[in-house]
């Protein structure tokens, strides 16, 4: 039996999801307008760390439009827990609004409900209650110390866990290594800051008993367990829709406390209950990603060659473990993926958890892979330095060729397959590095500050149950499910338990089904986003929804294709194994005259079922799921160029020129896989010069409007130059990748190796923290002056 | 107030943004809000052809303006010239900041003449931010709809 | 983030609008374009009983040139200063000012008097008007008034208008002709500006020597800086003149800068505001 032939996998098709969101038809949260709605406003606490006590909600309960005020002991019941299998983690549980103390700025302590938002917002301001301010972890340099009280009462310390890893041979070699550098890194707080905010809104029907959360989530089916967990209801009674999204990039990955009050207001009040967040809360609470500490230690020989990877990751996590990931996402994935695109194999690594007063920590595109390239591609380069070989060429003699696959990670990880030489020497291709290499030298000799930079990466993708299972979450994420059915006039509907919020899923998807059902991509129509169409799945994240979804829609497009086949088989007298399934038909190979139309075949299976061969049912659906093995991933890599101007005077960082060459393997559209590297990309130039949540020393934050968290505008990032490398993996169906965080993960190294060689004719100054905000690069200028001098 | 051509009489509170009243009032929820102080770009609408942020203006300052939104740029099924670029080059991902940027790009198409380079085109919609393209395709976006030949690098 | 309740006025005249603020007083707020006001309401940092929106106002929206000024309505937009063909003829510093204010649906609503009388310390106007030797109009009930730009800007959103009153126009000085510069340091396109400098030199034949050096975002208020005039009318030095700036102000810092930087970024926008003036006092073009 023959595949069917692919006509639309590989294609560069335009999206069909456009036009409704071109013509502002896009349904998004906030644009739900249920009969009764009634309208919520959080009051929040302005302190991080704080008792609160003698709450008076009497004068906001008397506001025009006032339907009701909650405060934490109405919804004490519930609350978000999520604890991690992982030796000694100590636990959080987070309230759905703080009774009696809070822990970081921004967290919720009461919720006025309203006719309206302007009435809402209105009364929460009539909301009193008395703060205590207390001495707050405010931050690592607190969890560090030894002198403050944990955040939670019964803590030992103020780590949510603390892990270590070593190699066997890591002392040895290490102790005869020839020379060794050690960096410290620091990568700010920041966040994924989508434009959409979250929203929500909850139905109760007390006839059925059934919730409806309406929600801003990639993450559907894993919402409604953890509303089941925290609402107390069987699955079976909620249903979570995501409809459209206004982009996610992890921060809507989480369950919030917000999403369980909704839903309880809602049963209450038995009205519609929405919820907008406004930017400034977002800030606050929703929540925050990046903040790293690392110090990393390289072992190498004299042809800087890496011999053997020392390091201590601590994150600051924040105030509680988030649901699904608990508080151990990002320490872990450091840990695991630090040793990087190198041939190293001996690796001694110790990574914390640390939980502070400060907003929750969960997921932002590439999850501690940015920081570990950081970490990994500044310790490269200082090997560079201190060896005095070309940047390019000390990553050739330590990266891993193609001639090492399954490469076996001194951290444990398995990497499929890859091109990590090759796309280095295509990036300098790609960027034009002789032209950049000449501009420079212009630049130079004008007394300019021009640089240059580079990082290489691999991105972990479409890991699956052995890799979470590994990682101690109390839900393993391995499967994604698929149901594809078609129906009498021949057009088919794909249900799947992913979600599309900018992606471009519902054109791939669609151009898979449509070449597996031999259909039109017109003919084909993708649907995600409500637990009521699969049956269970996690969502999207992790660079894992065309690899997963996709293999799950070619399963279950191809059981419905066996059907299909079956039936035409029996209707022209041939053998299953002789049908041929493209261009809207049913033929029998070799026989270009016996064919019958894939309508009319779906309208006999359905509306004819005298006419179906024996033991054929009349229906036209299957649900599949895909779980890639080997589980542990599967990997993308990509080398990055960027060039970058700095001004003298005032430390500003113009980026020009930013090239990137990515391999994550046979490309479904190259043109949607382009606009995720370039979002990526930008996002990781915001990582690299811009974004900042700036606390005080008493944990509150201070950059909360746009105007203090600074995200790249357009002026604020190049045009990129890109290109491809298809290598595909051995392990999944059509050898796909994934590649959605991809372009996030590389910026920050690579701008800051560009820095760092803009400033190198002034003197060498480590560069060694993010975001590179002018102040900062001019601190770097003084200190590559100052070192300069001393030469 | 006229919207897309479409005459509107209502009493509304003297406080009520334009962007709630749009969305909230007559239900164009196509002008989508993202910040609500004016930075971010999503609620951009046009004010008798010129480009303002919806959520920076009172509904009562809008009384006897034309207000222009993205409802009103297709012809029934046809996709206005800027709609089409945008989908050709790949120009949207969400689609949130979308409606905003067309409208932007609608005042810059009705008053510029020749083909602007890509660093006026990035100039003049830098106050519209987008969080998912990264920019580059909006650009080749702008470029085709405003009639540009030269391309970037890719 | 919605606006605080408050009454809308829409007088469709300045007297109807005089006799609003007359009856108000300090509970009234002016809404003229609301690119500043509106934030502040949405953010609920302003809470006024009753805002007067003086857009419908005839009369407001004029550039006249007179013999060595220019006078501009209150209601003119950053917009048009931008591609006014007289302001970039007369006063091509605030051509170049009004082209960096904000993003360009903020040019086309926010206006010059809405800037001007609510007193940024960093913003463009306030020091533009400064270094072009200029002043403000008010109106009242009882009268108008004619402050120096240098007596109007008290404090931070203060200023010398009494509640009564409206601004009604700006004037700039046009005398010095060509021989300005202006810069600004902006973290992204359209921010607001952290320091701005503004430079305008009277002709080299002008015996008066007269300097003019203003800076906006290192105090509370718009500030000439005298040092720095000094050094550039005694030896045409911009470094030197750059140098008297950094040392003479102690900005304080946020999230946006510490005082040691903004000082350096006090140096570094004198230092072309002042450089791009004397080039062009030389009958050269700047570069970039």
């Amino acid at each position: 039996m023959s595949a069917p032939e692919p006509r639309l996998f590989g294609a560069r098709v335009p999206r069909v999801e456009d036009d409704r969101l071109l013509k502002g038809q896009g349904r998004f949260v906030a644009d739900l307008d249920f009969a009764g709605s009634l309208y919520a406003k959080f009051v929040r606490s302005d302190e991080s760390s704080s008792d609160i006590f003698d709450f008076d909600v009497g004068k906001a309960l008397a506001c025009e439009k006032v339907r009701a005020v909650f405060t934490g002991d109405d919804f004490a019941g519930a609350e978000i827990r999520c604890v991690s299998a992982y030796e000694g983690f100590q636990t959080s549980s987070q309230p759905i609004l703080a009774t009696d103390r809070t822990r970081f700025a921004g967290e919720a302590v009461a919720m006025v409900v309203a006719e309206d938002e302007y009435a809402a917002e209105d009364a929460a301001e009539d909301v009193f209650f008395s703060v205590l301010p207390l001495e707050p972890v405010a931050g690592l340099d607190d969890a560090l110390g030894d002198g403050r009280e944990p955040v939670h009462a019964g803590w030992t310390g103020h780590a949510f866990v603390r892990r270590s890893m070593a190699t066997g041979g890591f002392e040895r070699v290490a102790g005869s290594a020839a020379h060794r550098v050690t960096i410290e890194l620091r990568n700010a707080r920041h966040g994924a800051i989508p434009m959409e905010g979250r929203a929500c809104v909850a139905r109760y029907d007390r006839g059925s008993g059934l919730f409806e959360l309406w929600t801003t989530t990639q993450i559907p089916h894993l919402i409604r367990a953890g509303l089941a967990d925290a609402l107390g209801v069987a699955e079976s009674r909620i249903r979570v829709i995501s409809p459209d999204v206004g982009g996610g990039f992890g921060v809507k990955a989480q369950l919030y406390p917000e999403e369980v009050a909704c839903c309880l207001a809602a049963r209450e009040l038995d009205r519609p209950v929405k919820w907008v967040e406004d930017r400034r809360e977002h800030f606050f609470a929703s929540h925050h990603s990046r903040e790293h500490r690392h110090q990393v230690t390289g072992y190498f020989d004299d042809d800087g060659v890496l011999t053997a990877l020392e390091a201590d990751i601590a994150v600051d996590m924040g105030a509680y473990s988030v649901f699904p990931w608990t508080s151990t996402m990002d320490c872990g994935m450091a840990m695991g993926i630090l040793p990087g695109p190198y041939r190293v194999q001996e690796y001694s690594v110790t990574g914390t958890a640390y939980c502070t007063n400060k907003a929750p920590y969960g997921a932002y595109r590439g999850v501690a892979r940015p920081a570990a390239c950081f970490s990994i591609e500044r310790l490269i380069d200082r090997i560079a330095k201190h060896r005095g070989i070309d940047r390019a060429e000390v990553r050739r003699r330590n990266l891993i060729g193609p001639g090492d696959y399954p490469w076996h990670s001194p951290s444990g990880l398995v990497y499929d397959s890859g091109s990590l030489p090759e796309s280095l020497d295509k990036v300098l291709e790609a960027s034009g590095y002789d032209r950049l290499l000449a501009d420079q030298a212009l630049a130079r000799a004008e007394g300019r500050l021009f640089g240059i930079g580079l990082a290489v990466f691999t991105e972990q993708t479409a890991h699956t149950t052995r890799e979470f299972q590994q990682r101690g979450v109390p839900i393993v994420f391995g499967y994604e499910t698929a149901k594809v059915r078609l129906d009498a006039t021949g057009t088919a509907v794909v249900s799947a338990s992913i979600h599309d919020h900018g992606q471009g899923l519902e054109t791939t998807l669609a151009q898979i089904a449509a070449d597996r059902l031999g259909l039109r991509l017109e003919d084909i129509r993708v649907e995600y986003g409500d637990t009521d169409q699969v049956a269970y799945g996690a969502g999207t994240f992790a660079s894992r929804s065309a690899v997963l979804a996709g293999g799950a829609v070619v399963k279950a497009a191809d059981a419905v294709g066996d059907t299909l086949r079956q039936v035409a088989a029996h209707r022209l007298e041939a053998s299953p194994a002789d049908i041929v399934i493209g261009q809207n038909r049913l033929s029998v190979s070799g026989s270009p005259g016996a064919f019958i139309e894939t309508a009319e075949l779906c309208r006999l299976v359905y509306q004819r079922p005298e006419s179906l061969p024996r033991g054929v049912e009349p229906i036209l659906e299957a649900s599949r799921t895909y779980d890639a093995d080997p589980g542990t991933g599967v990997y993308t890599n990509a080398a990055h160029l960027a060039s970058v101007e700095v001004d003298p005077l005032t430390g500003k960082t113009i980026v020009l020129s930013y090239a990137i060459v990515e391999d994550c393997g046979p490309m479904i559209n190259p043109t949607i896989v382009e606009g995720q590297i370039f979002g990526g990309v930008a996002q990781g130039i915001g990582t690299a010069l811009f974004e900042e949540f700036v606390y005080d020393d008493e944990a509150r934050l201070l950059t909360s409007t746009f105007s203090d968290y600074l995200i790249p505008t357009m002026t604020d990032i190049p045009d990129f130059a890109v290109d491809h490398l298809e290598t595909p993996s051995p392990h999944t169906i059509g050898g796909l990748k994934g590649m959605g965080e991809g372009g996030a993960i590389a910026p920050g190294a690579a701008i800051a190796s560009a820095i760092e060689d803009a400033l190198s004719p002034v003197g060498d100054a480590v560069v060694a923290e993010l975001p590179l905000t002018p102040e900062r690069v001019l601190a770097l200028l003084n200190r590559a002056q100052q070192q300069g001098d001393q030469r | 107030m006229e919207v897309n051509g479409r005459a509107v009489t209502t009493e509304v509170d003297g406080r009520m943004l334009l962007s709630d009243f749009l969305r909230g009032v007559i239900g164009l929820t196509g002008t989508h809000v993202g910040c609500e102080h004016g930075y971010c770009g999503s609620c951009t609408v046009l004010i008798d052809g010129a480009s303002a942020r919806s959520c920076l203006m009172l509904a009562a300052q809008a009384n006897g303006s034309m207000v222009s939104t993205v409802e009103g740029l297709a012809d029934g099924e046809q996709l206005s010239i800027v709609q089409q670029a945008f989908k050709s080059c790949h120009g949207l991902q969400c689609g949130f900041c979308t409606p905003g940027l067309l409208m932007a790009v609608s005042e810059m198409a009705a008053e510029t003449a020749s083909s602007p380079s890509r660093d006026l085109i990035r100039e003049q919609l830098a106050g519209n931010l987008c969080r998912c393209t990264g920019y580059h395709q909006i650009v080749d976006a702008v470029e085709q709809a405003l009639g540009s030949t030269s391309r970037g690098p890719r | 983030m919605k606006p605080p309740k408050f009454r809308y006025h829409a007088p469709s005249s300045l007297d109807e609008a005089l006799d609003l603020l007359a009856t108000y007083g300090d509970d009234a707020v002016v809404l003229s374009g609301g690119q500043s006001l509106i934030p502040m309401l949405n953010l609920r940092l302003a809470r006024p009983a009753e805002v007067v929106d003086i857009a419908r106002i005839d009369g407001l929206g004029y550039v006249e040139a007179g013999e060595c000024s220019v006078s501009v309505g209150a209601l003119v937009t950053h917009r048009k200063m931008e591609t006014d063909p007289e302001v970039a003829r007369l006063l091509p510093m605030a051509r170049e000012a009004a082209g960096l204010i904000g993003f360009r649906a903020i040019r086309n609503r926010g206006t010059v008097g809405g800037s001007v009388a609510h007193a940024d310390p960093s913003a463009e106007w306030p020091a533009v008007l400064l270094a072009l030797d200029g002043s403000v109009e008010m109106r009242s009930s009882s009268g108008v008034r004619q402050v120096d730009a240098s007596d109007f800007f008290k404090s931070v959103f203060t200023t010398a208008r009494r509640p009564d009153e409206i601004v009604s126009s700006v004037r700039f000085g046009s005398r010095f002709a060509g021989n300005w510069g202006f810069s600004e340091f902006q973290r992204r396109t359209g921010d607001f500006a952290v320091v701005v400098a503004a430079v305008a030199c009277a002709d080299s034949s002008d015996r008066s020597g007269e300097t003019r050096v203003a800076l906006a975002g290192v105090a509370d208020r718009p500030v000439r800086c005298a040092e720095a005039e000094a050094a550039l009318a005694d030896a045409s030095d911009p470094r030197a003149a750059a140098e008297a700036a950094r040392d003479a102000f102690d900005p304080a810092g946020d999230a946006h800068g510490s005082t040691a930087y903004r000082k350096q970024l006090v140096y570094a926008q004198v230092l072309r505001a002042a450089t791009q003036a004397l080039t062009r006092r030389a009958g050269r073009r700047p570069d970039g």
